[in-house]
């Protein structure tokens, strides 16, 4: 039952974290690409800890892990919301979406 | 804990590991090379998660906050000092070739 329960967190975890390295390499500017770091990282390095929390019990290391789980959950975010934030100020070249035709596309954002 | 499961986790987080050193390489800007240290500096302690559920010990668990800590302020001060120092781009409309050329040293 446990075992099966931390099993489940760790494959979700782990798979969120899959799907962040993968919108990080797909998505086309670095707004996009900071949105999927925050978002399914976070979600991702949650439940990995979370799992670890169902294996280890309470009464071994209970609180550090919820102190580990705060952490992460706090600062990933604002790491990423710096980062977006300093690409706004310096004005990085942003994705016009497809609908544009090519001639007003930024040619600096990467294609793909 | 059935080790199937272990390695199957430890596997994913070592191609997150290469997907995001494929974006360090890649990246057309500084702060994309920023994030994926990021992310890798997360599926780092991801792993150090997975390897304390293998040898179900507590012992790793100052090792994870440390971790995070130094992640989070490494992304921090390069933002900080990357605040000071990236020369700030020309708007995409007047855009001449030699406004791009001071980046690329940082880049």
């Amino acid at each position: 039952m446990i075992e099966g329960l931390a099993s489940l967190f760790l494959l979700m975890g782990t798979a969120f974290i899959l799907v962040a390295a993968i919108g990080l390499l797909r998505l086309p500017d670095v707004l996009c690409r900071s949105h999927a770091v925050a978002k399914a990282s976070t979600l991702g390095i949650f439940l990995v800890l979370l799992g670890l929390w169902v294996v280890l019990g309470v009464e071994a290391a209970g609180l550090k892990i919820l102190l580990a789980i705060f952490f992460q959950v706090a600062t990933i975010p604002v790491a990423s919301h710096l980062v977006a934030l300093l690409a706004w100020d310096k004005n990085l070249p942003l994705w016009r979406g497809r609908q544009r035709p090519a001639a007003e596309l930024d040619p600096e954002v990467e294609k793909g | 804990m059935s080790s199937s499961v272990i390695s199957v986790c430890l596997l994913g987080l070592g191609a997150v590991v290469l997907l995001a050193l494929a974006r360090v390489v890649r990246g057309p800007t500084v702060l994309d090379r920023i994030l994926a240290f990021d992310l890798i500096a997360t599926a780092v302690v991801a792993m150090i998660a997975v390897l304390s559920v293998q040898w179900h010990t507590p012992l790793f668990l100052e090792l994870i906050l440390l971790y995070s800590l130094l992640g989070f302020v490494g992304t921090v001060v390069f933002t900080f000092y990357l605040h000071r120092t990236l020369p700030r781009r020309r708007s995409g409309r007047e855009r001449s070739g030699a406004a791009e050329v001071p980046q690329e040293p940082l880049s």
